[in-house]
């Protein structure tokens, strides 16, 4: 059996009688990073905020590591980067990062926290005089504080610029290396691509996706080629055919990702690859994603 | 009470300490200000003056540190709740382990001890610098009732700030502040007033604030019926704030 770290299953939410989540079911491995992408509005803060449990869902059931997201004892292993939190007024960085050290069991060392936020030069600033990039980044710190087991960040990177952003995304890699959980939300494909090992893609309530980032890549750019595999092929020799992005079998049945299928049908049977049944799909994700890609262009 | 959340408790309570105290807005209208019209009233006024056969200085002292907590309470906890909500943080400490009675609780405590310390300072002033003489039982009887009674406008406070609109909750704040201190009798004592205004104070919270400690310092009996009143308004606010505050987080 597996450690789950969350599970989502068949869960509904209704907004003024508009679905913002629709019969939603997901499973999060423990050490998993995973984003949920999706266009503004998709459903992934409301879906975030479910497991958090901030809101009820209308139906469904939620588990955060296992329990019920209201436990004080669920509430001491995560924590969180929300939207729309603004700084605590007249305390100081340090003040503020050390106040939510104070509300775990095992809390990450002052020291350490604001170095990963990067406001080892900032501390003795009140937290309502930094930049807007800098306050995000004392949002992370605030999140890491409790050293949590599962690490929520809902578009983290709102209000950062390049170099913060860059900072930011290293520090949540170093995080993830010690075995942490992460569940970030974004709109932007290249930053899920950049740090998480699965793609969940999430549009009007929706999970449309669900993937690894080449996989996603792939069936968002390119198609996809499906067959029936002799007994000569192996994963190793599809994956040694250029153009292959990714392979997932199913019995015998395997489907290859590729940016450009044409040549890599063209590929397979001049190697002599053995294949029956051939299928090429253009994806069912490709509207999703048109939608997806045009309205991050509008931000 | 678990030690993890007596730790992060008392952490809290001296950020609010803290937080409260670098408030500039505070410091002034509810210590400078109070501190300042009791100078002003009692210096202005002529020095045989009496309230009910009680020395005008040693009278307004109970009127101004009644006005100074009154202040502390309807301000302060109506703006840090509304702000707090309204910037995200109530949202943010709910998925802390932090208990959201823990965190209420040290914010009640927090301006609990500030009030007590304007308590003071307000009678060492009073006493030192004015010669307002007591009885060492009326000092302290006449302080712990104005502290006791303090709650009641943190309450208070907590039912103006369930207003979404935290700029909106700083100028009712301020109304509800002065106009209750005003018309309660705190800044001109009841006596000097009309029949009508004498009604009007006489429904005020504030009045029964300040009668208590009027009359411990001269020298009537406990104020059973203050406490009757002062104790139905901060179950009226409380249940009144509650209420709001379920239907709004109710989604």
């Amino acid at each position: 059996m597996k450690d789950w770290a969350i599970q989502i299953s068949n869960v509904t939410k209704v907004y003024k009688g508009k679905k913002a989540v629709n019969d939603l079911s997901l499973t999060v491995e423990k050490g998993s990073v995973v984003a949920l992408l999706g266009p503004n509005g998709a459903g992934k803060t409301t879906t975030v905020s479910m497991i958090l449990g901030l809101i009820q869902p209308t139906s469904g059931s939620v588990k955060l590591l296992g329990g019920d997201p209201k436990e004080r004892s669920v509430r001491d292993r995560i924590g969180a980067m929300l939207q729309d939190v603004s700084v605590i007024e007249n305390l100081t960085v340090a003040e503020t990062i050390d106040l939510f050290r104070h509300y775990y069991k095992t809390p990450l060392p002052l020291a350490q926290l604001l170095q990963i936020s990067g406001l080892t030069n900032e501390r003795s600033k009140m937290a309502s005089a930094l930049s807007g990039g800098q306050q995000r980044r004392l949002g992370f710190a605030m999140a890491a504080a409790g050293d949590p087991e599962v690490l929520f960040l809902d578009e983290p990177t709102v209000g950062m610029d390049v170099t913060s952003r860059q900072l930011f995304w290293d520090t949540v890699k170093a995080m993830a290396g010690r075995g942490r959980t992460i569940v970030l939300t974004t709109h932007y494909l290249e930053e899920a691509d950049q740090i998480a090992d699965r793609i969940v893609v999430i549009n009007d309530g929706r999970l449309v996706a669900d993937g690894t980032p080449s996989q996603i890549k792939a069936t968002t750019i390119g198609r996809t080629i499906t067959f029936t595999a002799g007994s000569s092929v192996t994963n190793e020799v599809l994956y040694g055919i250029s153009g292959v992005t990714d392979a997932e079998w199913n019995g015998r049945r395997v489907r290859l990702y590729s940016s450009d299928t044409d040549r890599l049908i063209a590929e397979l049977i001049m190697r002599g690859v053995e294949m029956k049944d051939i299928e090429i799909q253009s994806g069912g994700l490709e509207e999703a994603f048109r939608s997806l890609v045009s309205s991050a262009k509008e931000d | 009470m678990d030690t993890s959340v007596r730790r992060a408790a008392i952490a809290q309570l001296k950020s609010e300490l803290l937080r409260t105290m670098r408030n500039k807005r505070f410091v002034f209208f509810t210590i400078v200000m109070p501190i300042a019209f009791y100078f002003i009233f009692t210096s202005s006024m002529d020095g045989d003056l009496t309230v009910d056969g009680i020395d005008w200085a040693a009278y307004y002292l109970m009127s101004m540190s009644a006005y100074g907590v009154v202040g502390s309470g309807i301000t302060t906890l109506s703006q840090k709740f509304s702000r707090e909500r309204s910037q995200g943080w109530s949202r943010l400490l709910r998925i802390t382990p932090l208990p959201s009675w823990a965190f209420v609780l040290s914010k009640v405590i927090a301006q609990g001890l500030i009030n007590l310390c304007m308590i003071i300072i307000l009678f060492i002033i009073a006493s030192v610098v004015k010669g307002v003489e007591l009885s060492a039982a009326q000092w302290i009887e006449s302080g712990l009732w104005i502290w006791f009674g303090s709650f009641s406008f943190m309450a208070l406070g907590t039912l103006v700030g369930t207003i979404r609109n935290s700029d909106v909750v700083q100028v009712v704040g301020m109304i509800v502040y002065l106009g209750m201190s005003m018309l309660g009798g705190l800044w001109f004592p009841v006596e000097t007033m009309s029949d009508t205004m004498r009604a009007i104070a006489h429904a005020m919270p504030t009045y029964w604030l300040g009668h208590g400690a009027w009359n411990l310092i001269g020298g009537g009996a406990f104020d059973w019926n203050g406490v009757f009143v002062l104790g139905a308004y901060v179950i009226g606010f409380v249940v009144l704030s509650s209420y709001i505050m379920r239907k709004q987080e109710a989604v």
